[in-house]
């Protein structure tokens, strides 16, 4: 087991890592930036080390400040968490050449799956469905209305080096597919620095529904059921149950094969997730895979009763799949409320700023990962999570109730958050009939159907 | 007073900071100086006789009572690393204090996985303090030097 790990991320995911290497045993090492010395991961490390400042591209995002603290911090392995440098294939090759573990898959697999176009014939080639689209990168104009008018449109227009809803454009006709495809490699030229793009049919009304993948370094390969993660706003999810209210358990199964059969194909190792749409004739269709720890790995613990982290750090190590993990059945439901540091009354601007009380919820059921607490200032540099309120119920009624009056105690003041929009969905009809999909958030925010509930009573301050 | 004179006690300043010296008089031509350490952050300036034997005064890590009050402006860490104040172990230290710098001037080097950076000093002056301590690791933002 590793002695020593250095967690090259921040906020909350930082603070989840040191927690698991706590509990097994690990010192931890967290490298921070300027804006971050008051963090709560830094001040809970054992050792920390500051890399740079404030923007991401100065301090979480260089790769040769990080390695260098890593030698300073002699650790024996670092864990990347979510986003920054987590599914960069240069990254983990440049720790595999130091011989520092990477918390991870290996560079090869993340580079397979981390181009989205290749990915799709990694899938075609593995007999898993894809959405029907370009068989490549789309070079021309021309070629682009071509296949879009062989597979119909809408048709959505992808950048091969994005993921994570970013980099996406959709055509709905002719007309509008030319200014659409020229713009989409503009933007992912500027944004990825890679102006290849790809086309796929554009789903209406899919569900997304994701596959939790674990495997060993011993070829073994498992599923954890899924996650249904269709609330989203504008690309972006912001609550996530699982199991999902869709899923029957043979549509359950022939999905979850699908994504194990994917993973194994590219000899993935590690925890990943396998991304499908699912159209309204319930049929699914692979979309992408996310080779790193994803924000909503907590309702998958919950409802399987594992430690995701946990296994990833034993994976890294090079243990076998843990017994309780091979084994592990869903029992109960959970959901994930991500609460932003963004106003919801004020088109979910962003707000940061200084927390000048905060009173997270408790109780039975109720699970709180954050990085917050009174007098934390959430700096404007980085994403807006700054907690994941999760909540557990015997059947998903309960779960939904739970978080409505969890919620109601959430007590966070200085900043506005997203408390009371997530409220506001627990009350929201389509969601507890689970008869929602990716495009309902986005057709109720639209439509000012959302009543934000009115701020809890004052607690003491 | 005298350049010349301020230069001297400048040096002394630091030699008693070196040695870890709390109290230097002289007295010579006329001229008298005493200089003593300040009292320190810690609440030791009534140190118990016991453990206080060996020494006059207890040594504390505070600065000695500078008689210029002028801001230092600081040389800090543009990098993660190993500071070291020389190219290499047999060499003379790049700067020491006293030493006058430019802004190209190289004041050390920090080792980066086996890559030797030399840091240059970015500022004009005089080198008060080498605050970085050699072959330690330093990390972003951390003070090497303070100039005057």
């Amino acid at each position: 087991m590793f002695e020593k790990v250095l967690i090259a991320n921040r906020g909350e995911i930082a603070l989840r890592v040191i927690r698991a290497c706590k509990e097994l045993g690990i010192r931890t090492l967290a490298v921070y930036s300027e804006a971050d010395i008051d963090s709560l991961h830094v001040q809970l490390a054992d050792e920390s080390i500051c890399i740079g400042a404030a923007p991401s591209l100065e301090s979480y995002l260089k790769i040769d400040r990080i390695m260098s603290a890593a030698e300073i911090g002699d650790v024996d392995a670092i864990h990347p968490g979510y986003g920054f440098l987590a599914e960069n294939p240069h990254f983990a090759e440049v720790c595999e050449s130091c011989n520092i573990k990477f918390i991870g898959p290996s560079s090869r697999a993340m580079q397979a799956m981390g181009d989205k176009n290749a990915a799709r014939s990694y899938a075609r080639k593995a007999g898993v469905q894809v959405t029907p689209g370009s068989d490549g990168i789309v070079e021309t104009e021309d070629e682009a209305m071509k296949i879009a008018r062989k597979i119909g449109y809408p048709v959505m227009i992808k950048a091969a080096a994005g993921g994570g809803g970013r980099g996406m454009r959709s055509a709905h006709n002719e007309p509008s597919l030319k200014s659409a495809f020229h713009s989409a490699r503009h933007e992912a030229q500027k944004t990825f620095g890679n102006d290849q793009i790809y086309l796929e049919k554009l789903i209406p009304n899919p569900r997304h529904i994701e596959f939790q993948i674990v495997a060993d370094s011993h070829g073994r390969v498992i599923h954890l059921g899924e996650r249904d993660c269709s609330i989203q706003r504008r690309n972006q999810k912001v609550i996530e149950e699982c199991p999902s209210p869709l899923l029957t358990p043979g549509l359950r199964k022939k999905m979850g094969n699908a994504a194990v059969k994917l993973a194994k194909s590219v000899g993935y190792e590690n925890v990943g997730t396998i991304e499908f749409l699912v159209d309204q004739d319930r049929r699914f269709y692979f979309m992408e895979m996310n080779t790193r720890i994803q924000v909503e790995h907590t309702i998958t613990e919950e409802v399987y009763g594992c430690d995701l982290v946990k296994e990833q750090i034993r994976i890294a190590a090079g243990q076998p799949l843990s017994p309780h993990v091979a084994r592990a059945v869903p029992r109960l439901h959970a959901i994930e409320c991500r609460i932003n540091a963004e106003d919801p009354a004020n088109n979910f601007q962003a707000t940061p700023g200084r927390i000048d009380f905060y009173y997270a919820p408790g109780g039975h059921g109720v699970r709180i990962d954050s990085h917050a607490y009174t007098g934390y200032t959430v700096p404007p540099y980085y994403d807006s999570l700054i907690a994941k309120i999760i909540t557990v119920g015997a059947t998903r009624i309960n779960a939904i109730d739970r978080m409505r009056r969890a919620l109601g105690e959430y007590y966070i003041t200085g900043i506005k958050t997203t408390v009371p929009f997530h409220a506001a969905m627990m009350r929201n009809g389509d969601f507890r009939d689970g008869n929602y999909d990716t495009g309902l958030l986005d057709r109720l925010i639209s439509a000012g159907k959302l009543e934000l509930a009115s701020p809890p009573i004052r607690l003491h301050e | 007073m005298d350049p010349k004179d301020l230069k001297e006690i400048k040096a002394i300043i630091d030699l008693m900071k070196k040695h870890d010296l709390s109290v230097f008089e002289i007295e010579k031509e006329g001229f008298r100086l005493k200089l003593e350490k300040g009292p320190s952050s810690q609440a030791t300036a009534a140190a118990p006789p016991a453990a206080a034997a060996p020494k006059a005064v207890p040594a504390t890590p505070a600065a000695p009572k500078a008689i210029e009050s002028v801001p230092l402006k600081e040389i800090v860490s543009p990098m993660v690393g190993t500071f070291y104040r020389s190219a290499s172990p047999d060499s003379p230290p790049f700067v020491d204090v006293g030493k006058t710098v430019a802004e190209d001037t190289v004041v050390c080097i920090i080792e980066a996985m086996k890559v030797m950076n030399e840091i240059k000093a970015e500022t004009g002056g005089i080198i008060a303090e080498v605050v970085a301590e050699n072959a330690k690791p330093v990390q972003f933002g951390q003070v090497l030097f303070r100039v005057r």
